[in-house]
Parts: C-alpha cells; sequence; structure tokens
C-alpha cells in the first residue's frame, strides 16, 4: 500500500489475567468515542465480557448502539482480520475505521505483533498502530518480579494503564510506576480506576504519517525521557519518579537510548540490525528509533519487537533541527555496552563513506547514550 | 472463522460504502443525472474551474458544473440535443476549446461527428465547427480524445465505410484540428477484415462459429505525449491495440492482444515502467458477463503484451446482485493536461455498482485496492443501485466520479 496511513490502524490491548481488561473493555464498548470501531474480543479471556451487553450466544458479531462493531473469536486472529475486511469492503458490516484487539492475559504479546507486521493478507489492509498495556496495581509488583509475560507486556507496550489504583497501598502504586517508568521510559503512564479512560488515549499513537509532527514523534519514540536534565545529577526528566530503592529494579531488564551523529547507510544499519536480531532477537524486548539514512531527506522510522521489524517509513523532514540518529532500546539480560560494541564493530568495518556513523562523543547537549 | 449476526450492513445498494474515500460534494444534475463517459475540467483566467461531462444519452447533450469550491458545484450550464435518437457520451478539454462526440442511434442518422466548442465564456458555449462523419452505414462518433489541441482521435463511423456486420462501424480516425474551424482527417485504422472488400474477416472462425457479439469496432483512442508515434486502442471484440502512428497517414499494428472477443475497452500504458492497463467493460445487468476485469499487462516488448495480474475486485456474488451492472468499465486515463492528475502507479477505475475503487500496482503482480467509494444508490436510478461510470481524478488528487443513470457527478477526497 501506498502509505501507512491508508490503512486501518490496530489498537491491540493487552495486560496480565486479573489486570481490568475485561472491565476497561466493557465501559470502551460504550463509549460514544467508539464510533465505528469494530473490537476483538478474545472467547479465552478470563472473564465474560457483560451479556447484557454483548448477547452474542449464538452470534458473535454485532453493532452496539454507539456504532461499535463487536467481535468475539475464538479462532485465529489472521482469519478473523481478513474476515473483517471483507465484510466491510462487501457492505455487510459497517465501515469500521479502527480495529481495538484484546489479546488473552496469558499471552506473550510478541506473537500478535509479529502477525500484524508479517502476515501479507493481515498488513496490506491493517496497521499496528499501539500496544496498550494494562497493570494490576495490586499485583502488578509482584507479577514484575516473578513472572515473564507481564514484563514483556510492559515493555513493548506504547501506552501502559494502571489499573485498580483506588484499592492498592499507594505506596505499591508508586512503586509500580517508577518501575515501569525505569522498564519502558518511552511509554506514557495514565492510571485508571473501574475501566474509566478515554479511547483517544488507544488510538493514533504510531507514527503512521509520513507528514507526522515533532510532538507526535517525540512523543512516540519517548527518546526525550532518556534527556538529562541540567543539575537534575540523576539524570532524570523532573517528572520522572524518584529513583528506585535498590533490590527494587526488574531483573535483567534494561533500557536505555543511543545516539549517532552521522548517518548510516541503509545497507549498514539494516547488517547492525540483522546481527543484534539474529544473536539476541529474543531478548530485544522492544527496539524503536529515527534513523538518518544517507540520501534520505527524513529520518527512517524503525521499530521492532524480539526478531521482527516493521518495514521502515521515511517521514518527509525531520521533525527537528536535531538529526542524530537515535535508537530507544529495552532489553533482557544484554547490557547497553554490547550493543554499542557491536553497532561499532560493524560499523568499523562497513566501507569508507558508506558508513560513516559513529556513536557521538560530544553531542550538542546530551552524553552519547541517555541513561537508562 | 465464519462471522455472523448483526454486522450493520447487509450489503444493501442503499448503503454508501467508502474506504480511505470520502465524499465531500455532490450535484444531480438538475434532474439529468445520467453522466456518459466524458469528463473533462478546464482551468479559466479568472481562476474558476468548471468541470464538463457529456450526458449518456438524451435529451441532455453536456453540462458545466463550476467546482472552484468542489464542496458547492454549481451548474453553470446545460445543453440541449436536437432530438432523442442522439447522444453525447464523450467529450474532451483543451483550455477554452471542448470537443463534444455525438453518436445516432440509427445508421445514417444526424447529427453524427463531433463538435468544437469555444468555451472561454463557460456559461455561453459557442460552436466553432463541426466534423461530419455521418452516412449510411454510421452512427457518427462515440468516443474523442482530444488533449494537444491540435488533434482529434476518434471512435467514428464514416460516410464511405461500409462494414461487413454493422456491429463493426466504429473504426480509429486521426483529425487534424490544427485549423479548429476546419478538421481535415489525416488518417483512419481498422481490425483487417471487418470493412467489406477487405481480404479477410473476423467474425467468423473455421467452421462458421461466431467469435465477438460486440462488434469489432473500437472504443478508446487514446495518444499520449510520452509516445507520439503510438496510439493506445480499446478494440471491442478485437482486442487492446497497439498502432504505430508515426505516419498517420498510415497507421499500423505493433500488437494485439486479447483474453477473449469481449469488451476491450481501454488500454493505458504505464510508461515509466514498461506496464499497460487494460480495462474490459461490463454491459449486461446482473453481471451476466461476468469476469469483466481490469487487466495489468507486461509490456516490456510491446509486440509481445503479457498478462500479469487483474485488479482485485469485491466478489461477484456479492456484487452482481446489487442492481445495474458490475464489472470494470472506465479508468482515469492520466490525461495529459494540467487539470489531471497523472500516475504510473495509482490506477483508479469506474466499476458500475462497485462504485470508483483506487489500486495501488506498485507490485504489478499483486495490485492492492487502497481506496474505494460506492455511492449510496441514487433516489431514482432504475438500476436500484449506484452506476459509476467514469472517473477523473485533478492534479490535486480529488477525484471525480459519475453515475450512468440518475446519481449525476461525487466529488471525494481521498486518504491514501
Amino acid at each position: 500500500m501506498t502509505n501507512v496511513a491508508a490503512k486501518i490502524p490496530v489498537s491491540v490491548i493487552t495486560g496480565f489475567l486479573g489486570s481490568g481488561k475485561t472491565t476497561l473493555l466493557g465501559k470502551l464498548l460504550r463509549h460514544p468515542g467508539m464510533n465505528r470501531v469494530a473490537v476483538i474480543i478474545n472467547e479465552f479471556g478470563e472473564q465474560s465480557i457483560d451479556h447484557d451487553l454483548v448477547q452474542i450466544s449464538s452470534e458473535q458479531m454485532m453493532v452496539l448502539d454507539n456504532g461499535c462493531l463487536c467481535c468475539r473469536v475464538r479462532g485465529d486472529l489472521q482469519e478473523t482480520l481478513v474476515d473483517l475486511w471483507m465484510k466491510r469492503r462487501n457492505g455487510e458490516t459497517i465501515d469500521f475505521n479502527r480495529v481495538v484487539i484484546e489479546t488473552t492475559g496469558l499471552a506473550d504479546p510478541a506473537p500478535v505483533i509479529h502477525t500484524m507486521i508479517t502476515d501479507t493478507s493481515v498488513c496490506n489492509t491493517y496497521v499496528l498502530d499501539a500496544v496498550i498495556t494494562l497493570v494490576d496495581a495490586v499485583n502488578g509488583n509482584e507479577q514484575l518480579d516473578t513472572l515473564e509475560e507481564p514484563v514483556k507486556q510492559a515493555a513493548v507496550a506504547d501506552r501502559l494503564v494502571i489499573t485498580k489504583t483506588d484499592i492498592a497501598e499507594p505506596a505499591e502504586v508508586e512503586l509500580l510506576e517508577a518501575r515501569l517508568r525505569e522498564l519502558n521510559p518511552h511509554a506514557p503512564i495514565v492510571r485508571c480506576v473501574m475501566g474509566e479512560l478515554d479511547p483517544k488515549l488507544l488510538m493514533d499513537v504510531g507514527v503512521r504519517n509520513k507528514a507526522a509532527s515533532e510532538a507526535a514523534i517525540e512523543s512516540w519514540l519517548g527518546s526525550q525521557a532518556f534527556m538529562p536534565i541540567e543539575g537534575a545529577g540523576a539524570s532524570l526528566r523532573p517528572d520522572r519518579p524518584r529513583p528506585l530503592p535498590r533490590g527494587q529494579h526488574t531483573a535483567g531488564v534494561d533500557s536505555f537510548c543511543l545516539y549517532y551523529d552521522r548517518p548510516f547507510s541503509w545497507k549498514t544499519f539494516s547488517i547492525a540490525m540483522e546481527v543484534l536480531t539474529s544473536l539476541r532477537g529474543p531478548d530485544l524486548l522492544r527496539v524503536k528509533g529515527l534513523v538518518d539514512i544517507e540520501g534520505e531527506r527524513g529520518p527512517v522510522v524503525v521499530q521492532g519487537v524480539q526478531h521482527l521489524f516493521h518495514p521502515p517509513v521515511t517521514l518527509d523532514a525531520w521533525p527537528s533541527d536535531d538529526h542524530r540518529t537515535r535508537l530507544v532500546f529495552i532489553t533482557r539480560n544484554i547490557p547497553r555496552a554490547l550493543i554499542e560494541n557491536l553497532v561499532g564493530a560493524i560499523l568499523a568495518t562497513a566501507p569508507v563513506g558508506a558508513a560513516a556513523a559513529a556513536p557521538a562523543s560530544t553531542p550538542p547537549s546530551t552524553p552519547s547514550a541517555g541513561p537508562a | 472463522m465464519a462471522i455472523s449476526g448483526n454486522l450493520g450492513g447487509g450489503a444493501s445498494p442503499s448503503k454508501e460504502l467508502a474506504f480511505n474515500m470520502k465524499l465531500i460534494g455532490h450535484h444531480e444534475l438538475n434532474g439529468n443525472g445520467n453522466v456518459g463517459e466524458g469528463i473533462s475540467i478546464q482551468k479559466l483566467r479568472d481562476g474558476r474551474r468548471i468541470l464538463w461531462v457529456a450526458h449518456e444519452s438524451a435529451p441532455t447533450n453536456f453540462t458545466g458544473i463550476d467546482v472552484t469550491d468542489p464542496r458547492a458545484p454549481k451548474v453553470v450550464v446545460q445543453t440541449a440535443l436536437p432530438h432523442s435518437r442522439v447522444r453525447s457520451n464523450s467529450l474532451d478539454v483543451v483550455g477554452d476549446v471542448m470537443a463534444v462526440a455525438y453518436q445516432t442511434r440509427d445508421f445514417g442518422g444526424t447529427p453524427a461527428g463531433f463538435e468544437l466548442f469555444d468555451i472561454s465564456r463557460p456559461e455561453e458555449p459557442k460552436s466553432i465547427s463541426f466534423f461530419d462523419c455521418s452516412g449510411p452505414h454510421s452512427r457518427g462518433v462515440h468516443m474523442v480524445w482530444f488533449v494537444d489541441g491540435k488533434t482529434v482521435h476518434i471512435a467514428s463511423g464514416a460516410a464511405d465505410f461500409e462494414p461487413h456486420d454493422p456491429r463493426d462501424d466504429q473504426m480509429y480516425r486521426i483529425i487534424d484540428v490544427s485549423n479548429l474551424s476546419k478538421p481535415v482527417e489525416v488518417g483512419r485504422w481498422w481490425a483487417p477484415g471487418t470493412r467489406k472488400g477487405d481480404a479477410e474477416t473476423w467474425r467468423t472462425e473455421p467452421g462458421g462459429k461466431e467469435l465477438g457479439k460486440t462488434g469489432y469496432r473500437v472504443h478508446n483512442t487514446c495518444v499520449w505525449p510520452q509516445r507520439p508515434d503510438r496510439a493506445y486502442l480499446g478494440y471491442i471484440d478485437y482486442g487492446a491495440v497497439i498502432l504505430d502512428i508515426s505516419d498517420r497517414t498510415k497507421p499500423t499494428m505493433v500488437s494485439r492482444w486479447t483474453h477473449k472477443p469481449g469488451f476491450h475497452h481501454s488500454l493505458m500504458p504505464l510508461f515509466s515502467r514498461d506496464l499497460m492497463v487494460m480495462s474490459d467493460e461490463s454491459t449486461t445487468d446482473g453481471a451476466k458477463d461476468w469476469p469483466m476485469l481490469v487487466w495489468m499487462l507486461d509490456a516490456t516488448n510491446e509486440k509481445y503484451p503479457v498478462s500479469i495480474s487483474t485488479l482485485p475486485m469485491p466478489p461477484v456474488e456479492t456484487f452482481g446482485q446489487r442492481g445495474g451492472r458490475y464489472g470494470a468499465h472506465n479508468l482515469h486515463d492520466n490525461v495529459p493536461v494540467e487539470t489531471s492528475a497523472c500516475s504510473d502507479e495509482i490506477i483508479y477505475c469506474a466499476m458500475f455498482n462497485g462504485g470508483v475503487r483506487v489500486y495501488d500496482t506498485k507490485n504489478p503482480y499483486q495490485p492492492q485496492e487502497i481506496g474505494y467509494f460506492v455511492p449510496a444508490a441514487p433516489a431514482l436510478s432504475p438500476a436500484g443501485a449506484a452506476q459509476m461510470n467514469d472517473v477523473w481524478v485533478d492534479e490535486k488528487g480529488l477525484v471525480y466520479a459519475v453515475d450512468r443513470l440518475a446519481g449525476g457527478i461525487y466529488v471525494i477526497e481521498t486518504s491514501f
């Protein structure tokens, strides 16, 4: 397709068992802002959606009063998305302009994201816009300590929603928020009680428009989260929570932003990412960034989850005067130095002129890499 | 997984369907919403933009609509035909000059030919000249192609042309209009064997079985500035034809590609990519002639075009019974004038009750639909469904589509 903006955006809502997805969906399905949104609800969710709201004991799909298309599935997500599109094209359903997918609480979200990136029949029509992860304030800290999926769910999020803050201890909520911010600094965090959430928060998150604004790009990339504040000492944004107490970090998970002053050739950059993903793909929980590619007017937007990357999108122009390549990583058991060294080694072997990029040693206002 | 239940659709023709396309303006042309396959936009010196459309059948000849504000189209002029057994159907505009086709129902009828108008004052089109194509075996002109101000390429009969079969009456004719007051024919070409006196005939194959039933006559006759020595013809039952017109007095065939004797309507090259797009026309209600498709052809060697894909259309099971015709028809022909968009990748098609559909052919082996707009059935349409007949895309990317029976003009914004 010509432009990702022409595809139907998909928001994925994920979160561990009991994180409040069902409550959130119950409210969302009634919200007037959900007009022309198709919501795909996973039939294997831990709890049924309010049956007064969605009478689909024999029907798997229906349009609600607010114009929201509610669709329950038992089977394959790809098939459902393709079938939905065919129904829309044939005039057999509403002209939905967005899809929201609820994933099962136990699931690793990566496969759903990979489907959105790689399945031709899906990505011809749809584009992944945002991953929204719900984290339960009551159990979230413990889940992050003991389970793998909640960590991955938080790492891949574009938006983090802390639920049940009304019944959790305030200190637990603060700690959870601090841990999430450390784990995934680029994702804005909101608190939510009883599923009361503005649907706008779930929408138009990704950089889907080649002429995206600076604010939209920075919001998506979140590299500002890594910018040091003069005099702050701890390299934190003023609104960042206090540093975590010792022993409260999420084991093995690290996040950081690397900057490069000079442009890459696309080939060099691709090789660097291919080597990285083939060596440590499973532990690259999230990569996203703006890349300065030789010969391109604007930056190339890249993003990946584990070993798979979305198709790159070249923007029409840089959003600001800062044309440095910036890459945000959220990793598991991969030290930052390893990635720096690996990219450095590939750059060193690239032909002169084709790989002029090097980590910025004296960046204009920031160190070469933001603090984790 | 099968999806069922109340889906808010029901595939009703009264429901508008849209994807990446949004209706911003509509005009039913004062009850004369039956538009043919002639659309063009004139840009006046005073800044106004006039959309000119030819009508599919009498009583209306052509209509000029001020679309300076495309959200509020206004009819500025509407003209009448001299009688009900003639139709204009096709027109083209270059600067302040408009060529309008006239085709009669009856052989030997008049006016049969094309007329040139001075439209510098759109409210009062003034006839400059009339090129007569009438004759005992002629119905006149079905289609005009007028993009350079000097030549009108037409699908037409002629007084001195007698086909073996009356259905084969229209051939390709090149008319020099350098002097707008005195159009002069400079060359012509017809499918060999269709004219009485030709050595061969295309009507029957060995054994006497009849081939095409629509007609071995030409429909679209297009010449683009990228290849002024080539004419690209949709030659209904004969095929998609490339002609060498470097000597305009003696056009010769370079190649002919056909899938079956059927309705070859338009042939449009994508010059920068060595590709061509060939559009069929569906001519029967209820998609009885399905499949009528748009074909992607590899033209690396223009002598041997190769079919590599067709543009994907919604299932005939759904649209075939929606009302009226369903299938391919006109393309936006990358008309080489300043008010027209030209793209070698994005293809716009008018597909009757399938609406206007837009395709990205970046990968020509797997073209993708990137937008569609199917209007709700016009109130008085005898088909009970939209019948998108032709489409024009202006230089700003706005899409102008027309209904064949009743709906008039639709102005559509795209977001792909």
